[in-house]
């Protein structure tokens, strides 16, 4: 039982922290959300520090990192407030293409690990809410390979992706957990069309339609391939909500101790002063059930999945919180675009939709209880 | 960043599991394990039955008799004595004044009170509180006043929990009114057998006499008995504040109670309804992220680096989890909860009004008396005040 980071550890966020603060200012990012979020050259900024191939095995021309590399990374970029699509094409995709053939991984994940590809997972469907077994898009035969049609929502980057990672089905109804494939899309391939826009939070997405477009498959028992890369992105939403959590809170605590009203800082009265104290209670909570996230990642299936679900209710109510908090204490100034806080808040709640909301996996959680509760339970 | 304990954690986690199973007593883990009153006797036997084995003194230091555990090793402790069903230890002798005594006493001090609280058969008492002072403690007004090699102590002390068994009692008195409050308390133990001594139960909102007043009327105190230096008991109180963090947060008995929880919930027929159980999904949350908080304090503290400035929180999170799962288990059991019966409350009481009467008996008597938690220990506003001292400066 150990919660020290290694000097690598430490050398590995320090680098991240560092790219942040002298290549990814405020400024730039405001730029980029007013011009519509497109990331790809800061996506690969990114795969300059080598951090694309963080996931990686070494075999693939990556650094072969753990789970808590990934939380490092996640927690820094969250801080930074970096809205390139970096939990999606470099730790969700690569766990994805990790079930496929040598020969579709051999084709993929050097290229993801040098950032060359960005690959996203295109699952989202408009019926199936988080539902990951709800899969209406379709499949055909055709020679050896296959063609899939239906459209998948709300897909991360979508236009600056290379290729998308889609489920579809293979057999069964619309809601059966077997019959699900996983299945690379290249954008270049016939029958794609995107349309896309810019998100709440700064950066893009889009609708992602498929036609009779061929498609490469990765496995035919789809469904737990795709949960694990779900925890993958939960573990990851957790981390980068604790470091937009830690900047937001700096930002609020600066602004109490400097605002004055009735000729006193903020920071003197107690009502706020418990507020905060509140706040500091989400965020570290929160911080506790990300690492409890993270080195859960390697647990069976059924320990897993509830771990995440657990942890992604605790960061949820703590993002609510702590954001909608820390643009209360700042009152007036909280609530504009020109302030940097608000942008924090806008990432927060966005993040808690992610992979799952609040609700949604407190029913997750609920329905795997069992008889003993705990850390190792 | 490792989850899990080391080999050596592990099988140190395995030797204590064997001891308690072969040494708690059954009558009280039954009692435990079912919310039933402890008696005197109970709590006195289980802490005797540790003092034998040297680990009632669990977070002592080898050279005062304790077993010189890590910090790990005193939760895994803690965690198989609550997950068998053990009594917590009451704290105030090994817990509270013994590192006082080992800290700021004289030689002859420990020589004299620390084996009878080592071995559990000395009862010790907290004179903390007073009807004036409680989370504004440092405004007390109990009077010690020095008259050659004695002490002639005068006021009244209350809240003190279980103090109608107390052989002793440690207190803070007033022996100066110079300067800032703080600055004139000091910290003397008493023997609660001196004449002047009067102790008077008070019945809480559960019916029980879990605490009391203590009055002193002209009670001699030997000189001797002073811990430190006159005026410097503020210091040393402070000292035993800082000790025992994680323990506070009582996560270990949470677990158990969160598991009683369910028991009941499926007997009463609540867990299969969602709304319900969703609730108890939500505690169960709450307790591993709390574990997880207490995790990170003790690696810290295991690690030597300096410790986080989480520990203010645990006293929060650990109590409101304490006061839901009470909450929880009452309303699962809903109007059922409803008769007063004291006698169900003891063990073997036969009544059969309805079904599972003997297991819905405590639950309302529970979380009424779980309402102190965010009280006592320094008020959850008290614990909110110094955790913004952290964040805000």
């Amino acid at each position: 039982m150990d919660f020290e980071f290694t000097d690598d550890q430490l050398s590995l966020r320090d680098a991240v922290a560092r790219w942040v603060d002298k290549g990814f200012s405020f400024e730039r990012r405001h730029g980029i959300a007013k011009k519509g979020g497109h990331t790809r050259d800061v996506y690969r900024e990114l795969a300059e520090l080598g951090l694309t191939g963080l996931r990686i095995s070494e075999t693939h021309g990556g650094m072969g990192f753990g789970a808590v590399e990934a939380m490092v990374v996640m927690e820094e970029l969250g801080r930074g407030l970096v809205n390139a699509p970096y939990a999606a094409g470099a730790l969700v995709a690569p766990t994805l293409l990790a079930g496929a053939p040598d020969a579709l991984q051999a084709e993929w994940l050097s290229r993801i690990a040098g950032g060359a590809a960005l690959v996203v997972l295109a699952h989202q469907e408009r019926n199936a809410r988080y539902r990951l077994n709800q899969v209406a898009t379709s499949t055909k035969k055709s020679g050896s390979g296959w063609l899939l049609s239906g459209q998948k929502n709300v897909v991360p980057a979508a236009d600056e992706a290379d290729a998308f990672i889609v489920p579809a089905r293979l057999s069964g109804a619309e809601s059966d957990t077997q019959g699900i494939g996983l299945f690379v899309v290249e954008k270049a391939a016939k029958g794609v069309a995107i349309h896309s826009y810019a998100t709440q939070d700064g950066a893009r997405a889009g609708e992602l339609k498929l036609a009779d477009t061929p498609a490469a498959l990765i496995r035919d028992d789809g469904l737990a391939g795709l949960e694990l890369a779900v925890d993958v992105g939960i573990a990851a939403a957790c981390a980068e909500a604790v470091g937009v959590m830690d900047k937001l809170v700096a930002l609020t605590v600066e602004y109490m101790n400097t605002r004055k009203q009735f000729g006193v800082t903020l920071s003197t009265f107690q009502a706020l002063r418990h507020r905060m104290a509140d706040v500091k209670m989400q965020l570290e909570l929160g911080r506790s059930m990300s690492y409890f996230a993270s080195l859960k990642l390697g647990e069976p299936a059924p320990q897993r999945r509830r771990a995440l679900s657990q942890a992604k209710v605790q960061l949820g109510n703590s993002m609510r919180f702590v954001g909608q908090q820390c643009i209360q204490l700042h009152g007036g100034i909280g609530v504009t675009d020109e302030y940097i806080g608000s942008h924090y808040f806008k990432r927060l709640t966005m993040l808690e939709m992610a992979f799952g909301d609040t609700l949604h996996h407190l029913g997750e959680a609920s329905a795997r209880m069992t008889d003993t509760t705990g850390v190792f339970a | 960043m490792d989850l899990n304990f080391t080999p050596e954690e592990q099988a140190f986690r395995q030797e204590v599991r064997q001891w308690v199973a072969d040494n708690l007593p059954k009558d009280i883990s039954h009692k435990v394990h079912n919310a039933l009153r402890l008696s005197r006797d109970d709590l006195q036997r289980w802490a005797q039955i540790l003092g034998k084995k040297g680990w009632l003194a669990s977070g002592w230091p080898k050279q005062f008799g304790g077993p010189g555990w890590t910090a790990v090793q005193k939760h895994l402790f803690e965690e198989e004595c609550a997950r068998a069903g053990s009594p917590r230890i009451v704290p105030f002798g090994p817990v509270m004044v013994a590192p006082v005594i080992m800290a700021f006493g004289s030689p002859e001090q420990q020589k004299r009170f620390l084996p009878g609280i080592g071995s559990g058969d000395v009862w010790w008492s907290q004179g903390y509180s007073e009807p004036g002072a409680g989370s504004d403690l440092a405004s007390l007004k109990t009077r010690a006043e020095r008259r050659g090699d004695k002490f002639i102590v005068n006021g009244q002390k209350t809240w003190t929990t279980l103090g109608q068994y107390g052989e002793w009692i440690f207190c803070l008195v007033r022996t100066s009114t110079e300067g800032k409050p703080q600055t004139g308390i000091s910290f003397l133990l008493i023997d609660m057998k001196s004449p002047g001594i009067t102790v008077r139960p008070i019945v809480m909102l559960d019916g029980e006499p879990e605490v009391n007043e203590v009055f002193f009327d002209n009670v001699e105190v030997p000189a001797e008995n002073l811990i430190g230096e006159e005026n410097k008991g503020w210091t040393y109180a402070k000292h035993l504040l800082a000790h025992e963090r994680t323990n506070i947060a009582d996560v270990n008995r949470a677990k158990r109670e969160i598991e009683r929880l369910k028991r009941i919930a499926k007997a009463e027929g609540v867990y299969d309804d969602t709304r319900f159980r969703d609730q108890i999904a939500l505690l169960e949350i709450d307790i591993v992220a709390l574990e997880m908080l207490v995790l990170r304090v003790l690696s810290a503290e295991k690690s030597g680096k300096q410790s986080l400035d989480i520990a203010g929180l645990l006293k929060i999170k650990g109590s409101e989890i304490q006061q839901r799962y009470s909450e929880l288990t009452m309303l699962a059991a809903g109007p059922f909860t409803l008769p007063y019966v004291r006698e169900a409350m003891e063990a073997g009481w036969q009544g059969d009004w309805f079904a599972r009467f003997g297991i819905c008996a405590p639950l309302a008597s529970n979380y009424f008396n779980f309402r102190k938690t965010t009280i006592y220990g320094g008020s959850n506003e008290v614990q909110r005040n110094i955790v913004a001292q952290t964040v805000l400066g």
